[in-house]
């Protein structure tokens, strides 16, 4: 090669500016992809999200405002899924059931949301959590309640919902954190639930 | 004649911005790291081809010579193959923007710059070094233990990796078989009667 | 059939960069071999080192050996190949830089990281040490050994570019006009023929290796990117094997240089000598199943390839250069010297190498030889026997001080204490080979002792003679560097 000493210079300048920009741009080398990204900023920021009309499994109507004052752990589902869904509604069940039970529904809760606005109307929603043993109080299955709200609520939790090509979603699925004050605060794995239970319980 | 060439290759970058392109190259993993990115930077290195070859040179000796720029080219490629960038890319028109004048300008551009300059030994040591990071993020992309975009099915990272492996033996061997072709005998020592040139005007 | 001449080409004298090659080479190759007597003194029980120095010690002896045996192996290469192309001396030197950096990276994750994890760090090992080295130490070490492997990138690239510049491309570099076609007697000469080879599959197998390590290095700090175990240790054993390989390919040139201006015979780049080494270049790359035998996970017609080739390979190269050496020699009057002498013992040790790997590389011997010292024996009689001498007859050749320069009885006894004691010491490997059972384990029967201890007096004498080789080389490094004919003419050859 034919660099010279001011080749030399230019490159390794050019180098330090690129290990540079992958640094912030991976958040010092911890956050390769949109997932860990996401959970990174909400820990680094808390967000708000908006007040989106649910319906749950009795056809109540609610919000996430509603919750304020509580703890509030959220999961993003649709009734007909076979694959992650069911393992959401597991860890949620393990995480009702490791949370003191004095605590659930006065200072924490579980809500599940339906993303399939569509097709999962209140029955199937209260079909959905019998299979998993909500009570349908401390813990609700419920479904955005216009359509048209369905993006803005999912775009606020950073889920991005995608055809499967089967008929079903494919989507992020995690265990969401809501603080009292009603902010995103935490995004944490489904597969830890019980991590997840035990860092409510120690805030309560 | 280069007037037309140049109003072509812009018309083909632009016809690549099309929002009916980019949702059909975008729609699928492999096509979006495989086809779209590399179309980009081919329109950079196509730009670089169609400039005066004075300008070429003007701008390489301004660049530091060939070192900076095969640097810029290396970091800048590798940049678009995070999975975080290729879903900021979809999320974000900002991104894609970026995407869009990032690959031809600092990934096309700059390698077929410092290609007119890059000895034999560099050339060979850049496509070397290619085609064996091109498999081992393959690899990657295959033995990812989680669904690395939040935008493409889990199953796409897989065969796109898979993609990328088969990619890279197929370049290897078309690499190596390049330098069984072709080429000339150097006029030095060898006796060089008549017929031996007409062997030569025959390549095997 | 086409006619060959002998035609004489002025002796040159190494460069420094071949010198300093040659130097670090001996060096190391001298330290290796003790290193080496301190591994069987351990299994003879002579010394009590304990297993984990003794994986050190194999770890580090298996890396360097490898190491310089490349290193020697390209000076051998690269000091011939420069009379027929352009080759670049900074190159040359970048390769060795970047040697020494990666030597220094392993020794030191040996030495202070007690890396233990053998040379050829089959995947999960150098990531799973239950405590005994740390994840640095693996890293440095296949960190070490990337550095090593873009130098040789380096150093290959340029030949290619060399070759490429003066025959076109490799078609005609190897021979493949000549081959294919009416053979005018215009093949390139039989050193660029085998440069060309070991340039080709170097490159694949160096990346291929380089992509393992990078795998792996990435494995370590992110282990949760699992690799699938059988397909990291194809793609280190193809890396691997095609490497030390191609060393010997690369110092057998010297015997293609040397022998020929003893008995100014040519060395005949003729189409049964083009075709052995088209066909290697290609076999070459696809034997290395041969020591997976015993893997029935592998794929069966991977390990049928492997037999297979395994046998076919055997025999061009070695035959055509061991019947190419005969037909130099034969009749001839050559006059022999420390040089001709050692090139000569060469090709027996190669091919005597070659033979336990012919045997063993039968399925069914293999499920109960393989994973025993038979393995050892065969390597260690193809590159003590074969490899080494070649390096040591070509380092006696550009020292000898003139022509006639007479031979001192202390380099004849060396002469005869190297051959003898190398051929016991692999015999002792392959016997003990023979005698105990595969296995799984380090274990160490009492019953081998005995092979130990002779291996380990032979393993001494070699010591010994090699330190004489080798002291006798760096007191001759002056005449090394000049230009002057070396080669004593044969009695009754025309001068």
């Amino acid at each position: 090669m034919k660099a010279g000493r001011a080749g030399l210079v230019a490159g390794g300048l050019v180098a330090l500016l690129g290990f540079g920009v992958f640094w912030s741009a991976t958040d010092g080398f911890t956050a390769f992809t949109a997932e860990t990204a996401r959970r990174a900023e909400i820990l680094r920021s808390p967000r708000s999200l908006p007040a989106v009309a649910l319906e749950d499994q009795d056809g109540r109507r609610f919000s996430l405002q509603d919750y304020r004052g509580r703890l509030l752990a959220v999961e993003f589902i649709y009734t007909r899924c076979t694959t992650i869904c069911r393992s959401l509604g597991m860890a949620f069940r393990q995480v009702r059931e490791r949370l003191p039970a004095q605590a659930l529904g006065h200072e924490v809760a579980l809500l599940s949301i339906s993303f399939d606005a569509a097709r999962d109307d209140p029955a199937s929603l209260k079909a959905y959590g019998q299979a998993f043993g909500a009570d349908g109080a401390h813990w609700r299955i419920a479904r955005i309640h216009s359509p048209a709200e369905v993006a803005p609520l999912l775009a606020a939790f950073g889920v991005v919902v995608i055809p499967d090509g089967m008929g079903g979603f494919e989507h992020n699925a995690a265990i969401h954190l809501l603080g009292r004050d009603g902010k995103l605060t935490q995004i944490s794995d489904i597969d830890q639930p019980v991590e997840f239970a035990d860092r409510i319980a120690s805030s309560l | 004649m280069n007037l037309h060439a140049r109003i072509s290759l812009g018309a083909c970058y632009l016809f690549l911005a099309t929002p009916v392109a980019r949702s059909a190259l975008e729609a699928a993993m492999s096509t979006h790291m495989l086809l779209q990115i590399p179309l980009l930077a081919a329109a950079g290195v196509l730009l670089a081809r169609l400039l005066p070859v004075a300008r070429q040179d003007a701008l390489l000796t301004a660049c530091g010579g060939a070192l900076p720029l095969v640097v810029l080219a290396l970091f800048a490629s590798s940049y678009w193959m995070l999975p975080r960038a290729l879903d900021a890319a979809l999320g974000d028109p900002l991104t894609e923007a970026a995407k869009f004048i990032s690959l031809p300008l600092l990934v096309g551009l700059p390698l077929a710059l410092a290609w007119r300059q890059l000895t034999a030994i560099g050339r060979g040591f850049v496509w070397t070094n290619f085609i064996s990071m091109l498999a081992v993020l393959g690899w990657l992309y295959i033995a990812a233990p989680v669904r690395v975009c939040n935008n493409y099915l889990v199953d796409e990272q897989g065969s796109t990796g898979w993609l990328m492996v088969k990619l890279a033996l197929l370049l290897f061997a078309g690499w190596l078989g390049t330098l069984f072709v072709g080429g000339n005998v150097a006029p030095v020592a060898v006796p060089a009667s008549s017929r031996d040139d007409a062997r030569q005007a025959n390549p095997a | 059939m086409a006619n060959y001449t002998y035609e004489h080409t002025p002796d040159r004298g190494a460069t420094a960069g071949v010198l300093a090659y040659l130097g670090t080479a001996c060096a190391v190759l001298l330290l290796m071999m003790l290193v080496g007597l301190l591994m069987r003194l351990e299994q003879a029980q002579i010394i009590d080192l304990g297993a984990n120095w003794f994986y050190e010690l194999m770890t580090l002896h298996g890396a360097g050996m490898v190491g310089i045996a490349g290193i020697a192996g390209a000076a051998v290469m690269w000091h011939f190949l420069r009379q027929y192309v352009d080759l670049s001396p900074g190159i040359f030197l970048a390769n060795l830089a970047l040697f020494l950096v990666g030597v220094v990276m392993i020794i030191g994750s040996i030495v202070f990281g007690h890396f233990h994890a053998a040379w050829t760090f089959l995947y999960p090992m150098p990531s799973q040490s239950m405590g005994m080295w740390s994840q640095e130490a693996a890293a440095l070490f296949m960190g070490g050994l990337l550095v090593i492997g873009v130098g040789f990138l380096l150093l290959h690239l340029d030949i290619a570019r060399a070759i490429v510049a003066r025959y076109g491309n490799f078609a005609r570099a190897l021979g493949w006009p000549q081959l294919f076609g009416h053979d005018d007697g215009n093949a390139p000469p039989p050193t660029v023929v085998a440069s060309t080879m070991v340039t080709i599959v170097n490159i694949v197998g160096l990346v291929v290796g380089a992509s393992i390590l990078t795998m792996m290095l990435l494995n370590l700090y992110l282990p949760e990117f699992t690799i699938d175990a059988m397909l990291a240790k194809g793609m280190i054993y193809f890396f691997g094997h095609v490497f030390i390989n191609a060393t010997i390919y690369m110092a057998v040139i010297a015997v293609y240089e040397i022998l020929p201006r003893y008995t100014q015979r040519p060395w005949k780049a003729n189409k049964v000598f083009l075709a052995s080494w088209s066909a290697s270049t290609l076999m070459v790359m696809f034997i290395f199943p041969h020591h997976l035998l015993m893997d029935f996970a592998f794929p069966q017609w991977m390990l049928i390839m492997g037999h297979i080739i395994g046998y076919l390979n055997t025999v061009p190269i070695l035959v055509v250069t061991g019947y190419g050496a005969l037909m130099i020699v034969f009749r001839s009057g050559i006059r022999w010297d420390m040089a001709s002498r050692l090139l000569f013992l060469s090709l027996f040790g190669w091919a005597a190498g070659a033979m336990p790997a012919f045997i063993d590389g039968t399925i069914t011997v293999n499920y109960v030889m393989h994973n025993t010292l038979w393995v050892p024996g065969h390597f260690h009689t193809y590159l003590l026997l074969g490899m080494v001498a070649m390096v040591f007859g070509f380092i006696y050749y550009l020292g000898k001080p003139g022509q006639n320069a007479a031979e001192g009885w202390l380099d004849r006894a060396a002469f005869w204490g190297f051959s003898s004691g190398a051929l016991g010491f692999t015999l002792s490997f392959l016997y003990a080979g023979k005698e105990s059972v595969a296995r799984r384990y380090a274990v160490h029967l009492p019953e081998w002792l005995p092979y130990d201890r002779v291996g380990s007096v032979f393993a001494a004498l070699v010591v010994a003679s090699s330190l004489l080789f080798v002291l006798r080389f760096f007191s001759r490094l002056g005449a090394a560097g000049r230009d002057y004919a070396r080669a004593p003419l044969a009695q009754g050859a025309a001068a």
